[in-house]
């Protein structure tokens, strides 16, 4: 790091850098890959995942066909979660549309529903759900579960009262949720899903790009040069920290305008939270750029690190999911630790003395990994 | 005479796309680094997802703010925290939510007011509050059907104390065909299978192939007699070898360690894994062509198969629920082809005749991608 103070060390850093910079910009292709790539990826992203599960494609066998049956019917299809997709007549069709995907739910309605009903004898309902899914087969359960224990307590309930009797107490859950009041898939997806381009971006291109360089044999020529092996790497990595920051502040305006995230919390945050990322996910790329000999390694060495930073991070499933000794395991995935300091600065309002431990523990896994990189880029070239 | 002539052809033909393959096979043997990365990655991701990868969450962090502290609350509060779905954290003041939902300390805070007690006792409908942290979306869905599953309990316990409790009018029966312990591992593995076949295929094609028009040994390679076509089959020999031994290996794993079934026919497996595997790696073909550098067809290949096979295929975020333009543009994608037949196959036990729709689309991306890439080849170099 001294050989960065010194002057000739300074002109150096400039050169390399203008160098790396003007590389990169004359390829407009570079530029849309580093650009315009993670723009549309998050597009995609935010518009196709969306974990409110509704619109469960639901076949309705009413066997007992009177007025009542298909009023039940229509109701438990009223508020979307199940969508009444076929209506079938007998159980042979449940079996083909449930086996082709026709329909991943079937509500079967008994014969007698009415006449049950009217009795005061206990009616079953059958609710057939294919299991491939098991989200939207939770989800479907519970949406029939509710909306048959729902009508079987008002039943219950009239049916005391009619018999002069008094019902019992009634409990009801009023939910006031904060931050996304409207529980909706794309301000808590869009955080954690710049924390994965990132990673992708700045990791894959600086593997790839320094075992292209190895391979074209331009390393070496530099190295002939009077260049330090700490300034070229300094110069090498600085145009993609500035491109990083560049990516961070258009995916976040992305979100705003097209997806209403809302930005509650101080930017400095983010500005600290991603330069300590920058320095892990460089300092990864560096690291893999230095363990493969083509560039065919390097792109799969470094898709061997993000696929298990990625989908151990919590940005897709959440850490609470996984196993315990797994969710020790995730401490030290840097995604992890940025994902949360972006989601909860940009959507709780977050501040630096919430989010100390994730970024403390960012600076940590970015420190080391760094060190390491550096260690092993300046012997494998000196 | 004529067909002896052809069959002469045919055969040195093949003896020419056998030596540009045990080319190719050597390139990838000569440094096993490869091979190694592509084989140990099915195996590393298959074990995130099926350990790391589940939507289910249990011990849920609750925090109660009990204001009414009588006999009732408290019984209130077992039932809720009892089950072990939503874990107390203990006490907690409602003004201080915010607080504990940015250290990340609770996700919800139940409010459990002050008559909570009087109110059950004269048998009165009473609210209960749920402050929610909104930010995490699965996760404030599943507090929220959870609180609202116990509470019901509740008020049915409250209900049972009641001598003269009627039988229910109502009941329900669920039933889930085909993956009844709603296990994520069986509902992932097959998709897992589209992602690493659309992962390695494409990607490994597309830089092998652009790697040697980066080395312009791509023109050597014309000058020696062996056809366009040949070089196009022996250059992707190899990788489709690769390709099926990495979702054999997929299945084999799945099958042996996550009890993912196999109930439907191997055979009919393999055959849509391999023509879907050559789409793949025609679609390798066609990106390595167009960009003829390394890094920019790496770009192009996660945006174009990695990313559409992950998030549109239906492998994790169903079809069902995108929007309208979304899910016309998951018609073109291959993948969904895959995962819905391979779905059919090991956890339904499908055949063809209820699979041919997507043998069919997946052979047709597979002829209309190599015949546009070969075209194209070609046209290149004249």
């Amino acid at each position: 790091m001294s050989a960065l103070g010194r002057p000739k060390a300074r002109v150096q850093l400039a050169a390399v850098f203008r160098k790396e910079v003007r590389q990169t910009a004359r390829d407009p292709r570079m530029m849309f890959m580093l650009v315009v790539a993670p723009l549309l990826q998050t597009l995609i992203f935010g518009f196709a995942v969306d974990f409110t599960t509704d619109h469960v494609p639901t076949l309705v066998l009413d066997r007992d066909g009177t007025d009542v049956s298909r009023l039940q019917a229509r109701r438990l299809l009223a508020d979307g979660t199940l969508q009444g997709v076929l209506s079938a007549t007998g159980p042979a069709e449940v079996d083909r549309d449930l086996d082709t995907g026709a329909a991943a739910a079937a509500v079967i309605l008994p014969r007698r529903l009415a006449a049950d009903l009217a009795a005061g004898r206990t009616a079953e309902v059958q609710v057939v759900i294919d299991g491939t899914n098991p989200n939207q087969s939770t989800v479907a359960g519970a949406a029939a579960s509710q909306y048959f224990g729902q009508v079987a307590e008002q039943m219950a309930r009239d049916r005391l009262g009619a018999a002069g009797r008094e019902p019992p107490a009634q409990l009801e859950l009023v939910p006031r949720i904060s931050y996304n009041p409207e529980v909706k898939s794309p301000p808590y997806m869009i955080p954690g899903i710049a924390a994965l381009l990132l990673l992708v971006v700045t990791t894959v291109v600086t593997a790839m790009g320094l075992a292209r360089e190895r391979e074209m044999g331009t390393l070496e020529q530099v190295m002939v040069t009077p260049i330090r092996p700490t300034v070229l790497l300094f110069g090498k990595i600085a145009p993609y920290v500035v491109i990083g920051f560049v990516d961070v502040m258009l995916l976040v305006t992305a979100g705003t305008w097209v997806f209403g995230v809302p930005i509650r919390g101080p930017l400095p945050v983010l500005v600290v939270g991603t330069l300590l990322y920058l320095l892990t996910t460089l300092g990864v790329g560096l690291l893999v750029s230095t363990i493969s000999r083509t560039q065919q390694q390097s792109f799969l060495a470094g898709f061997l690190f993000i696929m298990p930073a990625v989908l151990l991070s919590g940005v897709m499933t959440p850490v609470r999911s996984m196993p315990e000794w797994l969710q020790a395991v995730t401490w030290i995935n840097p995604v992890r630790h940025y994902a949360e300091v972006m989601r909860s600065c940009l959507l709780r309002g977050a501040g630096f003395g919430d989010l100390a431990t994730p970024l403390l523990a960012l600076a940590g896994i970015g420190g080391a990994v760094f060190l390491a990189a550096a260690l092993r880029f300046r012997t494998r070239l000196g | 005479m004529a067909e002896a002539l052809d069959a002469g052809r045919l055969r040195r033909s093949l003896i020419r796309v056998g030596a540009m393959a045990a080319k190719e096979t050597l390139h990838v043997l000569r440094d096993p680094r490869t091979l190694y990365l592509a084989l140990v990655m099915p195996v590393v991701m298959l074990f995130l997802f099926g350990y790391g990868v589940s939507f289910d969450v249990d011990h849920l962090p609750l925090a109660i703010a009990d204001l009414d502290r009588s006999e009732a609350s408290r019984a209130l509060v077992r039932t809720v925290t009892g089950a072990g779905e939503l874990v107390s954290v203990g006490p907690a003041d409602p003004a201080e939510a915010d607080r504990l939902f940015r250290r990340g300390g609770a996700v919800a805070v139940l409010v459990v007011p002050r008559d909570y007690g009087q109110k059950v006792a004269r048998r009165e409908r009473v609210e209960l509050q749920l402050l929610a942290d909104g930010s995490d979306v699965m996760v404030v869905n599943q507090v929220l059907a959870k609180a609202e599953a116990l509470v019901r309990a509740e008020t049915q316990r409250l209900a049972g104390l009641e001598p003269a409790r009627a039988d229910p009018p109502l009941q329900v029966k669920i039933w889930t065909r085909y993956n009844p312990a709603g296990r994520s591992a069986l509902f992932l593995v097959p998709g897992l299978a589209a992602y690493i076949l659309a992962l390695t295929a494409v990607l490994l094609t597309a830089l092998t192939v652009a790697g040697e028009w980066e080395r312009g040994s791509m023109e050597q390679l014309f000058a020696s007699p062996v056809s366009r076509l040949e070089i196009v089959l022996g250059k992707l020999a190899p990788y489709l070898v690769i390709g099926m031994l990495e979702l054999l290996l997929v299945v084999a794993f799945g099958a042996a360690v996550f009890d993912v079934p196999v109930r439907g026919s191997l055979s009919l497996f393999l055959l849509v894994g391999f023509f879907f595997l050559v789409g793949m790696l025609g679609q390798g073909l066609l990106i390595s062509v167009v960009t003829r550098n390394q890094l920019v067809a790496t770009q192009a290949g996660t945006l174009s198969s990695l990313l559409p096979s992950l998030l549109l295929s239906g492998m994790v975020v169903p079809i069902e629920n995108m929007p309208w333009p979304l899910q016309l543009l998951s018609r073109v994608i291959p993948a969904r082809y895959l995962v819905h037949a391979l779905r059919g196959i090991l956890l339904k036990g499908n055949g063809l005749s209820v699979l041919w729709p997507d043998l069919l689309a997946v052979i047709l991306f597979a002829v209309l991608v190599l015949f546009v890439s070969t075209a194209r080849f070609q046209r290149r170099l004249a």
